[in-house]
């Protein structure tokens, strides 16, 4: 009878340090997985690359995070994954490259007939897309920050019909610049990235380009 | 005994956690996130298909780097212009000649003698059929991006995108006039360009109309610079053009129906002569989304010719 004990307590202790060992591999093994880090270091042969916060120490103090808005996808992230509440990343528009169009892609709903700043034809969850005429057939868009979520629903309506003068970006006058930002460990398309805290912005269309100049240099100049 | 039962009911719950753990690190079904601000482009790009009267009949695949510009030309040859150079094709696909040039070519246009008009940026090149160089014009200006091209037996008519104005020009390229200058004593309330997209095409009796995209219009133009009649009107829906500019380009039927495509909801639609939207030629789904530049072209049996940048093709569409 000891003996059986005995037996099935080593098969006891042999299981659990069998699966221990299983799951120290597999954790090992997932970590591995990484070719390289969000902050541009070949990680290929470092076994803590997915969780390696080195890099971003060091740089903290120096860069910023910013979105690449050739990169971005407006998946909506932004809103919903910053530890910010409303999120730091805010809709900011490039008005050189803006065509002040009157059926605005960023601004109207798909399928507004009449063209008026009723709720109901607002693309914009919260209104923070605000619309003024200038003349005819110019209207302005500008953007009420404490009302903007960073959803990027105006920048996706934007880019699609207009000139992609609507961009996300990190307004660095609200974000923490944590060292690990939880909208970059979310980004799907790893538009967040690490910039020069003296060159904070990434938007495109600063200067004041002719049209058809961002689409030449390979923007979304409609 | 019951120890035993112990026992094994412990390794079966160190079994079972185990295996959760092991689901649960290896499954690879991470938890997608839904995006609760999705804006669904998909509901906007549908339509009846029972509108769409067209079926794609032909397609060529240019050896160009980059195809900008369309013509049909004698004998139903298709011109195709783009990065550095120029090929031509047969209405049955073949290829039936290619030359050179240095730019990128925008626009393109061919007159009765054959003479080949290119608008390279800023500026007109005229080439012979084998394309020897007849010609440079000079720039209007820095700031010109000319974007379409139309010959008539005795002018020229240049669209420049940058400068938000038509040119008149004689055959030798000296400016006559221009044409949609901001005028409220003339009721010309100018052109509204947002984008270089700005089209121009002689209708059925070779009366001049121009895309004046910014506000979703086609207007028609004397030579003096007269506007004498417009349509066209904003909407998502099919029978209007989207976005904050279109019409991109426009063609005409021999009938004298509008041919127009459209970017932002890519689609290549007709209109009767009056402007009233009569059906679908190609449908979005038709085309790569993000799709700009749909330049048209409609040959002698009406088959309407659809430049495709995205996908870099030709692409010939018959009625059903």
């Amino acid at each position: 009878m000891p003996g059986r004990r005995e037996f099935l307590n080593t098969l006891m202790r042999g299981g659990i340090l069998a699966a221990l060992g299983l799951l120290s591999g597999a954790v090992i093994f997932r970590s591995r997985d990484g070719k390289s880090c969000s902050y541009g270091f070949d990680c290929s042969g470092c076994s803590r690359s997915k969780s390696c916060m080195l890099p971003a120490a060091l740089e903290a103090r120096q860069t910023v995070w910013q979105l690449d808005m050739t990169k971005c996808i407006q998946c909506g992230r932004c809103a919903t994954n910053c530890v910010m509440s409303p999120s730091a990343v805010k809709c900011t528009h490039a008005f050189a490259m803006c065509g002040y169009c009157d059926l605005c892609g960023g601004y109207f709903k798909p399928g507004t007939k009449i063209l008026t700043t009723a709720a109901e034809n607002q693309l914009c969850p919260t209104n923070a897309l605000k619309r003024k005429f200038i003349e005819d057939p110019f209207f302005e868009y500008t953007i009420d920050e404490e009302l903007c979520i960073g959803c990027g629903k105006c920048v996706k309506g934007c880019g699609a019909f207009g000139n992609g003068s609507l961009q996300l970006q990190v307004r660095h006058d609200r974000c923490k610049n944590c060292n690990e930002c939880s909208i970059a460990r979310n980004c799907p398309s790893q538009a967040f990235t690490r910039v020069p805290a003296n060159k904070p912005s990434l938007m495109r269309g600063l200067g004041k380009e002719r049209p058809g100049t961002a689409a030449k240099k390979g923007g979304v100049d409609a | 005994m019951k120890q035993k039962i112990f026992i094994i009911a412990g390794l079966l719950l160190l079994i079972a956690v185990i295996g959760i753990m092991f689901t649960d690190l290896f499954s690879g079904k991470k938890q997608e996130q839904t995006n609760p601000y999705d804006y669904k482009m998909g509901e906007i790009r549908k339509t009846d298909s029972n509108q769409t009267a067209y079926t794609e009949l032909l397609t060529i695949k240019p050896a160009l780097v980059e195809i900008h510009a369309i013509v049909n030309g004698d004998g139903d040859r298709i011109y195709v212009a783009g990065k550095n150079g120029l090929e031509i094709y047969k209405g049955d696909g073949k290829p039936d000649g290619n030359f050179s040039f240095e730019g990128v070519a925008s626009c393109m246009a061919i007159d009765k003698r054959g003479k080949i008009f290119i608008g390279i940026q800023d500026h007109v090149e005229v080439f012979d059929q084998i394309g020897k160089p007849a010609g440079k014009w000079k720039s209007v200006s820095p700031e010109s991006i000319l974007t379409s091209i139309a010959v008539s037996n005795s002018c020229v008519y240049v669209a420049d995108a940058g400068k938000k104005i038509v040119y008149r020009y004689d055959l030798n390229g000296r400016l006559i006039n221009r044409i949609g200058e901001k005028d409220p004593q003339k009721n010309v309330p100018g052109f509204i360009i947002p984008s270089p997209y700005f089209d121009l095409a002689l209708g059925k009796k070779g009366e001049l109309w121009i895309a004046n995209t910014g506000r979703h219009s086609l207007e028609q133009f004397s030579d003096e610079g007269v506007l004498n009649s417009a349509w066209g009107e904003a909407s998502m829906a099919i029978d209007g053009f989207c976005g904050c500019c279109n019409p991109s380009h426009f063609a005409f039927l021999h009938d004298g129906s509008f041919v127009t495509s459209e970017k932002g909801i890519e689609r290549v639609k007709i209109y009767s002569p009056k402007g009233e939207f009569t059906c679908i030629v190609a449908p979005p789904s038709a085309f790569t989304e993000g799709t700009r530049g749909l330049d048209l072209a409609v040959d002698s049996k009406d088959r309407i010719i659809v430049l495709d940048p995205e996908r870099k093709q030709v692409r010939i569409f018959v009625k059903k």
